[in-house]
């Protein structure tokens, strides 16, 4: 139950940060409107799913370093299929690169269990296979993706509602809300949180970290489709999304070490990341700060996350 | 009536040149800490604050992909600059962006590499020429027979496409020129002197070597290793001129690519906002080959040299026509309001 209303006042912290950021932008651009909005869900629709992608790994005890190469090699994938198809192949192209997502993410999670190696060595290693998989495929950017899907991501339903934030929630909760529901979500938990109690229980902790993996690989799949959605191309060299999602999770409430937090969090921290970068570029500070401003928080973010899994590790 | 008709066009015209003197400007550019680019954002600044025109600039400058781009690109849009000035990290995948800031009247001028999008204007250095010349420089060098080292610069920029483009219609001039080896530096110093070490310990026999700008670490690399020098071929790279002028045995040439395209591309975007565009939506700036066995070229080397100058940076840091700033104000790098 306190676990429960921590996560919880975490979300609602996040939900308060956001407001105050958005006053600030009001402040530094009084004319800051639906359209300033819209462009920042678009630009954080790749990193919310990469968000979304590490935060399963870590609270199933891990972290998967391959999040962006699996992203890189989605997107290429995807721009190289398309080009010239139609609507009906390109549809069947997404579905293609969300199981590609799957079965990269389940190649990652069967390695780590088999090989017993740490799970920040075999992703470390994997992040150099997936960036080679995906120079493979399209050895410079290039390809192109469907225009209808380009189109997807654009514009807004209601004003203040942008469809690149619908589809980011919608595409998350699609995934996540049935399996958190399930066995395997409440297995994903207990394997993060004490594996030797979860193994006693019967939990099956091989698969479990495996499926986690493989949800991640799917996450890291939809990222790097609305990458290449928003570009309308596929690039083969991982973006900044690595150490961007890691930072995101963690200021959404994972905790590293695994076991605590939700995607809700998460979701948010992408938001009031995003904002702050777009805040830096309103207000006109030197290009050096804003490196330095936007590092600080993120080292500083994770510290903080890092001391509070060594607090609740103590409790 | 009349006086309130002149009255009323007097204002106009103060208003006219109050608000020509007040344009906000955005740039943006997706690699920090190279020295070309860091050249160009301080000749950006330069040519900004000598206009006179520019109140203030908002620069949007770090290491970033396509995407990162693109949120840059609409960042600067919403914070409602008159005029982006941008080096494109892809030629296509930016133009919905581009488009956005079109339909807000927004000038855009991208500098160094083209964009598809028809909104935009491009005033660049012409790359394929660059190749061109550097190549023909070098295959008559080696008396239009021989063979030779090809090291280009990142896949898929556009740049790269089009200096390619250029030394394969040289090579196409020089049937008996045999390219041994071919490899993408992706424009990093450490990389591209590991490639020419890796190759020279081959032991694979070669006449000369072309570089698309990484060219005094090559120059290095033979000094280190003990190999005889072959003619390379550089860009207008500080160090490498100097090697040009002062290495024993160094026959070389280097082909001007000059940073301070920036400048020229804020030139050009306060020209289309002062209601002059150019008359070709692509402006390109071409050129010169400094080989140091020429006179000429080498009267250009050493007319070069400067001390001040980072090693980094390319030394022609004005280009006659567009830029109107002094070598002291774009080594200084300040902006307009900055001192």
């Amino acid at each position: 139950m306190i676990r429960v209303l921590r996560n919880q006042a975490w979300v609602l912290g996040l939900v308060g940060l956001l407001f105050a950021l958005a006053l600030v932008t009001k402040a530094i651009q009084p004319t800051y409107s639906a359209s300033g909005f819209e462009s920042l869900a678009r630009a954080a629709l790749p990193f919310a799913f990469a968000t979304a992608g590490m935060a399963v790994a870590i609270l199933v005890g891990g972290i998967d370093l391959s999040v962006a190469s699996m992203m890189a090699v989605a997107s290429v994938t995807a721009a190289v299929l398309m080009e010239g198809a139609g609507v009906g192949t390109s549809i069947g192209v997404v579905f293609l690169v969300l199981g590609i997502g799957l079965a990269m993410g389940a190649i990652n999670g069967a390695l780590i269990v088999v090989t017993k190696v740490p799970d920040i060595v075999v992703t470390l290693a994997m992040l150099y296979v997936w960036e080679g998989v995906a120079l493979l495929i399209l050895n410079a950017p290039g390809g192109q993706v469907a225009p209808w899907l380009q189109q997807l991501i654009r514009g807004s339903v209601l004003p203040w509602v942008p469809n690149a934030l619908i589809l980011a929630v919608v595409g998350v909760a699609i995934v996540w809300v049935p399996i958190r529901r399930s066995k395997l979500g409440l297995a994903i938990y207990a394997v993060g949180s004490d594996p030797l109690a979860a193994y006693r229980s019967g939990v099956n902790i091989a698969g479990t970290r495996i499926a986690a993996y493989a949800i991640c690989g799917l996450f890291s799949a939809m990222g790097g489709l609305t990458l290449a959605m928003s570009t309308g191309i596929g690039e083969p060299i991982p973006g900044p999304y690595l150490l961007a999602a890691v930072a995101a999770a963690v200021l959404g409430g994972v905790v590293l070490g695994g076991g605590i937090g939700g995607l809700v969090g998460p979701l948010l921290a992408v938001l009031i990341l995003r904002l702050v970068r777009q805040d830096l570029t309103l207000a006109s500070v030197d290009p050096n700060v804003t490196t330095i401003v936007e590092g600080t928080i993120m080292v500083g973010v994770v510290m903080l996350g890092g001391i509070l899994a060594l607090r609740s590790r103590r409790s | 009536m009349k006086r309130i008709l002149y009255t009323a066009a007097a204002m106009a015209l103060v208003a006219g040149t109050a608000h020509a003197q007040d344009y906000t400007m955005g740039i943006s550019n997706t690699v920090q800490g190279n020295g070309w680019r860091e050249e160009m954002i301080c000749a950006m600044k330069a040519q900004a604050a000598d206009s006179g025109m520019v109140e203030s600039l908002n620069i949007a400058h770090r290491n970033t992909d396509a995407a990162g781009q693109l949120e840059d690109l609409r960042n600067l849009i919403e914070a409602g600059v008159d005029a982006i000035v941008l080096n494109p990290a892809s030629p296509d995948a930016l133009n919905s962006a581009i488009e956005e800031a079109a339909e807000r009247d927004i000038v855009v001028v991208a500098v160094d590499q083209g964009v598809g999008a028809e909104a935009a204007y491009v005033v660049s250095n012409n790359q394929e020429e660059y190749g061109y010349i550097g190549a023909k420089w070098l295959f008559e060098e080696l008396g239009g027979s021989g063979d030779v080292v090809y090291m280009r610069g990142a896949a898929g920029a556009a740049a790269d496409d089009d200096r390619n483009a250029g030394f394969q219609r040289a090579l196409e001039e020089h049937p008996d020129i045999n390219v041994v080896h071919e490899v993408f530096t992706g424009w990093q110093q450490d990389q591209g002197k590991q490639q020419i070490l890796d190759f020279i310990s081959t032991g694979i026999p070669f006449d000369g070597v072309w570089t698309s700008g990484i060219d005094n670490v090559i120059v290095d690399a033979f000094l280190e290793s003990g190999t005889p020098l072959v003619p390379i071929v550089g860009a207008d790279n500080a160090g490498f001129v100097q090697q040009l002028a002062t290495v024993d045995g160094l026959v070389g040439a280097a082909v001007t690519n000059p940073g301070s395209i920036g400048g020229a591309g804020v030139a050009v975007a306060l020209d289309i906002l002062e209601g002059n565009p150019p008359e070709d939506r692509i402006v390109l700036v071409q050129p010169e080959i400094w080989a140091n066995n020429t006179e000429e070229g080498m009267a250009n080397i050493e007319a070069a040299q400067n001390p001040n100058l980072d090693p980094e940076w390319p030394v022609s840091v004005t280009i006659p026509g567009f830029t109107t700033y002094t070598m002291e104000e774009i080594i200084a790098c300040n902006g307009p309001g900055e001192s």
